[in-house]
């Protein structure tokens, strides 16, 4: 079956017409339906995403603002705790030695009043001692010579007696 | 069949635009290009429709999963949408005029797009198919067809020509809008150092005029040619790889060649139509992406560095030429 050649360049102006009508239909109706839902859908989405990020930088440099907020506390409390254990020490050092010192003090105190009452009774026996000689002495010349000494006799015999006791003992 | 039968002898036969059997307007044919494109038109806009709603932002009670795209399809728009704004029409035309002129272009862009996809669809053989098996396929008038949809109306120069038309009226609105009509004198005759230069130069801005004047119509009327030519030419290819087999029936070869040449022209048919797909794809896109350019080139020239940017991206990518 042959057909006569058909012309594809051949114009037709229904068709013609018809396109630029209903093109122009669509347009309306996509510009009008379509186009503005989905633009304004894009823009939502792409606003959302914009923000997001804005968010999320927002708080990274928050984050890190406070993170540089929280490493120079520590620093600090790390500092302050030094310092304290330093004064800590240098404290106890300081009360150690005030202690010793007080200590050593009080000990060459003790000392020096122990050697005080020693000497104290030291003294007090010599007199006791001296005292009792001497009334010993007394009695056993009165007994000896039978006769009464008088008192002046008898410090001077005491006195006597006891230079020599002192010149015999040095 | 008999339109396949037919192609084999006169593949054009198969692609021209055909009138209606016994449909009329005024005394004139109603064509099957006009129905088609109605059709596809009511089609693409339930579609748009359905994929604007899973696109659109949805109520605050979903949540941040409001901001997804709710289906496949809506997804595909969305990228087609977001790749010609951002990457294509916005450099070139700069932000304020892709935000002016996006709804036409897209529309333009997916009308164009919808009448090359149904145009690679077989309805025509398939209705005149049933036809001839119902024996009603005699006592046709000269090129006119049973069916009442479907073919390539974009491979009709009236169609092509009529979207050119659209472009022309845009981009001369555009230009008068812009740059006023002493502004857009001015830069038919070349802009306004040349106008307003030396009277030595009053030739060349002469011929410039001459030049630009034809220009204005030369620059959509190559629109609607290279979309035409490129879908005729895209078809009449499908045409002749799928006809080899009746061309074999015809010349009266054993049934085991024209089995062994109907695989071939099958499997070639195939492949050209992945590669039609492209096409259709790609003639949509330069179709809408000059218009935006010729669009732009109405624009006033000191449109800031958005619209310089824009420029270079314009020559950057030239005029595809497929």
């Amino acid at each position: 079956m042959m057909l006569a050649s058909a012309n594809p360049l051949e114009f037709n102006l229904l068709p013609f017409i018809t396109t630029m009508v209903v093109f122009g239909t669509v347009a309306a109706a996509l510009g009008f339906f379509v186009w503005p839902k989905i633009l304004k859908g894009l823009d939502d989405r792409n606003a959302k995403i914009l923000g997001e990020i804005a968010a999320a930088e927002a708080a990274r440099t928050a984050a890190a603002a406070k993170q540089k907020e929280f490493e120079q506390k520590l620093q600090e409390a790390m500092e302050e705790s030094s310092r304290m254990i330093r004064e800590a020490k240098a404290e106890a050092v300081r009360m150690g030695e005030e202690l010793r010192v007080r200590s050593e003090a009080e000990l060459a105190e003790r000392a020096r009043r122990a050697q005080d009452e020693i000497e104290s009774a030291r003294r007090t026996a010599v007199a006791e001692l001296e005292s009792h000689a001497a009334t010993l002495a007394v009695s056993i010349a009165s007994r000896i010579l039978k006769r009464e000494i008088s008192a002046s006799d008898q410090k001077r015999m005491v006195e006597e007696s006891l230079a020599g006791m002192q010149g015999k003992s040095s | 069949m008999i339109s396949l039968l037919a192609s084999a002898s006169d593949p054009m036969s198969h692609l021209v635009d055909k009138g209606l059997h016994q449909w009329n307007i005024l005394g004139r044919p109603v064509m099957l290009s006009m129905v088609t494109m109605l059709v596809t038109a009511i089609v693409l806009v339930v579609l748009l429709r359905f994929a604007a709603r899973s696109i659109a932002t949805g109520p605050e009670s979903m949540g941040n999963k409001r901001f997804v795209t709710r289906s496949a399809f809506g997804g595909v728009i969305e990228v087609m949408v977001l790749y010609l704004r951002d990457e294509m029409l916005g450099p070139v035309m700069g932000a304020r005029l892709t935000r002016k002129y996006l709804p036409f272009l897209l529309s333009m862009f997916f009308f164009i797009l919808a009448l090359n996809i149904i145009g690679l669809i077989p309805f025509v053989e398939v209705q005149e198919f049933i036809s001839w098996r119902r024996g009603e396929q005699f006592n046709l008038a000269e090129n006119t067809t049973l069916a009442i949809f479907g073919g390539a109306a974009t491979a009709s120069i009236s169609v092509t020509g009529g979207m050119a038309v659209i472009s022309f009226v845009l981009i001369q609105v555009q230009g008068f809008r812009e740059l006023g009509v002493k502004g857009w004198l001015e830069h038919l005759c070349g802009g306004h150092d040349l106008v307003g230069g030396s009277p030595l130069l009053y030739p060349v801005a002469l011929l410039v005029f001459v030049v630009e004047f034809f220009g204005l119509f030369v620059k959509p009327a190559a629109l609607a040619i290279r979309l035409f030519a490129n879908m005729v030419a895209g078809h009449t290819l499908l045409i002749v790889f799928t006809s080899f087999g009746a061309l074999a029936a015809n010349a009266g070869l054993g049934w085991f060649g024209v089995s062994a040449i109907t695989v071939v022209s099958a499997v070639g048919s195939m492949l050209i139509t992945l590669l039609e797909v492209f096409v259709a794809l790609l003639q949509a896109f330069v179709f809408m992406f000059l218009t935006a350019v010729f669009i732009s080139l109405m624009a006033h020239e000191d449109h800031g560095q958005d619209e310089a940017h824009g420029e270079d991206a314009a020559h950057a990518h030239g005029a595809p030429a497929h």
